[in-house]
């Protein structure tokens, strides 16, 4: 799972401004804001570029029919390939330097990409509801538990970036004020749902599996607030073992697996709506990629219920959970290295970063589309949001390969029944009150949000 | 769990700070109390400083030479009102428990944790 780079890095030291350059949530938001900004700068001197990067893979039931499309979209095809290689470059050269490896994994990653694209449009696969995101993860999964990953490739498989960029390019297609609107719902009923699965996991861990109080925690966090992101920032909050945040980490992963596909199972045998199916996504899923992956496979509108729910009610509040778990650490648990004082500055340094990129997009989009004089609604759908939305499918698509090509399922599953037990308990609550809140009670709400 | 499936990794962070004791044992009490923002500054004050800060800061090369002989791979970053050593490489209770074998406990120093992802993790 994952690789340790061989080139041995300087440890930056903390707190300092490179974590601006150094850090992928900003490079997120970096490369997220450029795009848009490239779209409406394209769009003022009448170029069409990002109207002409747009591929749009017919359905088809002859395989002749794709090959013929994609042989008359080589070019785009190509220019696509070098934009986002030029973009990402920039990045993974400030990130760990790795360039010369990162242009040949990536060059794999993306004609691995155009491939499960061709294949996912295929009538058959449509017939039976295999969506190009599910696709894309199952064919990460087949190879990356049969093969080894070459360390060159291991280093294009950069999921976060990619599902990180893709949100912030999702600001773009999302009005700012229905941002404020619903992020105000999604972050009520996120909260009771997270509330609800927190005190099951650590009751269940801690008084049933007997587990230490920070690990229990950890775990507790990871099935609850916003998946791997909770665990590592809460277990670095409460000091937990490095071995115990490895479990969660675990089990995190392997859950969202899990659920990617049987949420959207269940969604299409409950024959939900898309809008509260998002929305149920977004509370139950627990990491953002693979939650992307589920909801793509639903539609549009989900992945926007989705990213409301996750990002804007759920993710952004990572600090201040770490604060108040932090805080319980040193006053009601046993006192062990209380060296740490919480810090309510915690709450910034631990904010996802990426979601600020998220909120400018959207606000970029909301203040051109005020300017009914400068661009119309139609012009704006047509010549900036559409090939932004394009884009950050590629980048979701790039997101679902490295999902499934870094997740070595039986390294995952050794971790314990003990902590499995306690995290599956949240995870039997988290889904049906999920369910509860996004479709049953909230539901007329959700199918609005569009 | 195989340490080989670790997913994450640990950042220890040892904060020296040169004024400030998490715990003023009885006798001891913060050595700017008495001098920043108050009138006439007795002499004895500012010897009690100047005695404060020889043993403390003597005590903070302990504590750093002690984590330099057990691990070699840190990041020492001076500050105005501290020292800070950082890792990613040494789990912090092996740290802890070569400076608790030298007698200093966590009232010397503000210790922090971070973890982040391994390489290629969700």
């Amino acid at each position: 799972m994952g690789y340790v780079s061989k080139t041995k890095k300087s440890l930056t030291p903390s707190g300092s401004w490179s974590n601006l350059w150094k850090q992928e949530d900003y490079w997120a938001t970096w490369l997220g804001i450029t795009i848009v900004l490239l779209a409406i700068l394209f769009w003022s001197i009448g170029n069409s570029f990002m109207n002409w990067t747009i591929i749009k893979i017919p359905i088809y039931s002859d395989y002749s029919t794709a090959l013929s499309y994609i042989g008359s979209h080589k070019r785009t095809l190509l220019t696509l390939y070098l934009f986002f290689l030029i973009l990402f470059s920039i990045a993974i050269k400030a990130l760990s330097g790795e360039v010369k490896r990162f242009l040949m994994g990536f060059t794999f990653l993306f004609l691995l990409s155009v491939l499960v694209s061709v294949w996912g449009s295929w009538d058959v696969m449509k017939t039976y509801n295999v969506e190009t995101p599910l696709l894309a993860l199952v064919v990460g999964l087949i190879i990356s538990n049969l093969l080894k990953i070459p360390y060159w490739l291991s280093t294009a498989l950069q999921t976060q970036f990619y599902v990180k960029l893709g949100i912030v390019l999702m600001g773009a297609s999302l009005p700012f004020t229905l941002i404020v609107q619903a992020g105000l719902t999604a972050f009520a009923q996120a909260t009771i749902i997270a509330v609800a699965t927190f005190l099951t996991i650590y009751w269940t861990g801690t008084r049933i599996f007997a587990l230490d109080n920070r690990f229990a925690a950890t775990l507790a966090a990871g099935g609850s607030i916003c998946g791997v992101s909770a665990s590592i920032a809460i277990g670095g909050a409460v000091k937990a073992e490095k071995q115990h945040v490895s479990i969660a980490i675990s089990l995190v992963i392997l859950w969202s697996i899990i659920m990617i596909f049987i949420l959207p199972l269940a969604i299409r045998t409950l024959n939900i709506p898309p809008g509260p199916a998002g929305a149920w996504i977004g509370t139950s899923e627990f990491a953002d990629a693979p939650g992307m992956a589920a909801a793509a496979a639903i539609n549009e509108q989900a992945i926007k219920t989705f990213t409301l729910m996750k990002v804007v009610g759920r993710d952004m509040f990572i600090g201040i959970w770490c604060f108040i778990m932090a805080f319980t650490a040193v006053t009601r648990w046993d006192n062990r290295y209380a060296g740490t004082k919480p810090d309510a500055l915690d709450v910034w340094v631990r904010f996802p970063k990426f979601v600020i990129g998220f909120f400018i997009a959207s606000i970029i989009i909301t203040f051109l589309a005020a300017s009914p004089n400068v661009v119309t609604p139609k012009a704006l759908n047509n010549n900036i949001i559409n090939p932004i939305i394009e884009l950050r499918n590629w980048a979701f698509i790039f997101t679902f390969l490295s999902i499934g090509l870094t997740s070595r399922l039986k390294e995952l599953a050794s971790v314990g029944w003990k902590p499995f037990a306690a995290f599956t308990a949240g995870v039997l609550v988290n889904i049906p009150l999920g369910y509860l809140l996004s479709v049953v009670i909230m539901g007329n709400y959700w199918i609005t949000v569009k | 769990m195989n340490p080989n499936n670790d997913t994450c990794v640990q950042r220890a962070s040892f904060i020296f700070n040169y004024y400030e004791k998490n715990k003023w044992l009885p006798g001891e009490k913060p050595p700017l109390v008495d001098i920043i923002k108050v009138k006439d500054v007795k002499p004895e004050k500012i010897r009690y400083f100047a005695e404060f800060m020889h043993t403390r800061l003597n005590r903070i090369a302990e504590m750093m030479d002690i984590l330099l002989t057990v691990h070699d791979d840190w990041v020492i970053t001076g500050r105005r009102d501290h020292i800070m050593m950082e890792t990613e490489s040494f789990d912090f209770n092996d740290a802890l428990k070569a400076l608790a074998i030298q007698g200093y406990c966590d009232d010397e120093f503000v210790l922090k944790v971070e973890y982040k992802r391994k390489w290629g993790i969700l």
